[in-house]
């Protein structure tokens, strides 16, 4: 074979895999969709199915609010502190293995007094301006326009904070790693607003 | 259900009478804005930033002279001459009486900045920098705008949406003089009123009741939402008196 006829083979494969790549990268931009089925690793494999998980499923069952302090007070939903951690974790050891080398990490993170470096996974840009607190309000008071799950609704209609985390973030209770559910982009909170009656001017969330 | 906020129209008096000239509101906005910081150069090549401003002129000859000053800042026009020219709505009216600039959609034409009879307008000729000491200074609330962007006063809107939320959790309305932009409330003589014309309990009726009164540049037929109160001046009026 010619070798000029080799290199345009060669040339035109690679040409083909990188558009096949873009194609890939501005279709999942396009449709919203995150890159990738799973989240990104995490400096300590943190297990939200033992954390958040239902004692049914081989969870303990703890709100999101245990551990996300603020969400339903601010406007950020905190992430907690190496320090909160420790309030079971000094006496709390794991049973796997696996376990046990991922809360040595966290220790050793809380003696050495660092922060853990954790890999954000929802991010709006900076010129948006997201309130916590008000939007769960909202859907503690109206459940049926929760979404993701199937809230259990109390005597008064309502229902706890940690049950309509799920409209936007999904079922973080049966991730092992957290990854992006929802596109969150502008559509996505406009879509949202319009069918709640809620105010779509530019400056409710843009300044 | 969400219930729909109470129509608002927010609007400033500018008492020039009181202003002194101190700077404070340019200061206090600065900060709060997350403005970027002029040099010298920038002043020189006239792309300095500031919106709110105060114009300093001299009235009379020397010895016998004035110095006379007004703050300038976005007049918030109901008939603003800078919306219809954006091609992409960038900048609009909202239902507040607020003149929006919405960063997100600016493509840096600047044909708002040349129809703006205020100068109230200001263009990112470059990336803002801040040095070190300063990023963690940055306000949170407000968008750091990047280079290529139109931006203008917005009267403090983060903290009108703070103030808004705030009462939301309390499941009330907005209470007048709740919150102000960061101009009114740094400065010394009160010269900036804040408020909603639509509350008739706010305080600012007693400052639009004044006969001082009038707008800049009246005769455009803008609209503004920024009434200004004229000059007290005593011994004008007596030289007046002897001619």
């Amino acid at each position: 074979m010619p070798k000029a006829l080799t290199g345009l083979i060669i040339a035109s494969i690679a040409g083909l895999v990188l558009l096949g790549a873009v194609v890939y990268l501005v279709g999942s931009a396009w449709f919203g969709l995150p890159v990738g089925a799973q989240g990104p690793d995490q400096p300590i494999a943190f297990p939200h199915t033992v954390h958040a998980g239902s004692v049914e499923s081989g969870g303990i069952g703890l709100d999101c609010t245990f551990c996300h302090r603020n969400v339903d007070k601010g406007a950020a939903a905190t992430v907690p502190a190496v320090q909160q951690c420790m309030f079971c974790h000094s006496k709390v050891g794991g049973t796997t293995e696996a376990a046990q080398l991922q809360i040595t990490k966290l220790r050793n993170y809380y003696e050495s007094d660092t922060a853990i470096n954790w890999v954000r996974v929802h991010r709006l840009p900076d010129h948006v301006q997201f309130v916590h607190d008000l939007h769960i309000n909202y859907l503690m008071e109206n459940p049926a326009r929760i979404v993701n799950s199937v809230p259990e609704i109390g005597s008064d209609g309502s229902v706890n904070a940690a049950q309509t985390c799920s409209t936007c973030h999904g079922q973080i209770a049966t991730m092992t790693t957290v990854k992006q559910v929802r596109a969150l982009k502008m559509g996505d909170c406009v879509d949202c607003h319009r069918q709640n009656n809620a105010p779509t001017d530019c400056a409710i969330c843009h300044y | 259900m969400v219930s729909t906020p109470r129509e608002r129209k927010w609007q400033m008096v500018v008492d020039a009478d009181r202003c002194t000239g101190c700077q404070a509101c340019v200061i206090a906005c600065q900060a709060e804005n997350n403005i970027p910081i002029n040099s010298e150069s920038h002043f020189q090549q006239k792309r300095a930033f500031t919106w709110i401003r105060i114009e300093r002129y001299w009235e009379g000859e020397f010895p016998e002279v004035k110095a006379r000053f007004i703050p300038f800042l976005c007049q918030h026009c109901d008939n603003a001459p800078c919306e219809p020219v954006c091609p992409v709505f960038a900048t609009y009216h909202n239902n507040e009486g607020l003149n929006v600039q919405v960063y997100n959609r600016c493509v840096g034409t600047r044909f708002c900045q040349n129809n703006c009879p205020y100068h109230a307008r200001y263009f990112n000729f470059w990336e803002p920098v801040w040095p070190e000491t300063l990023r963690n200074a940055l306000n949170p609330d407000v968008t750091v705008r990047g280079r290529g962007i139109m931006e203008k006063c917005t009267f403090c809107v983060q903290r009108i949406r703070r103030g808004e939320q705030d009462a939301k959790r309390e499941g009330r309305d907005v209470r007048d003089g709740e919150f102000q932009p960061a101009c009114a409330q740094a400065c010394p003589a009160n010269v900036l009123i804040f408020g909603d014309v639509r509350d008739p309990q706010s305080r600012i009726h007693e400052f639009l009741a004044k006969d001082r009164r009038f707008r800049l540049r009246e005769e455009l037929g803008t609209e503004t939402n920024v009434i200004y109160l004229s000059k007290l001046d005593l011994e004008a009026k007596e030289v007046a008196g002897h001619a």
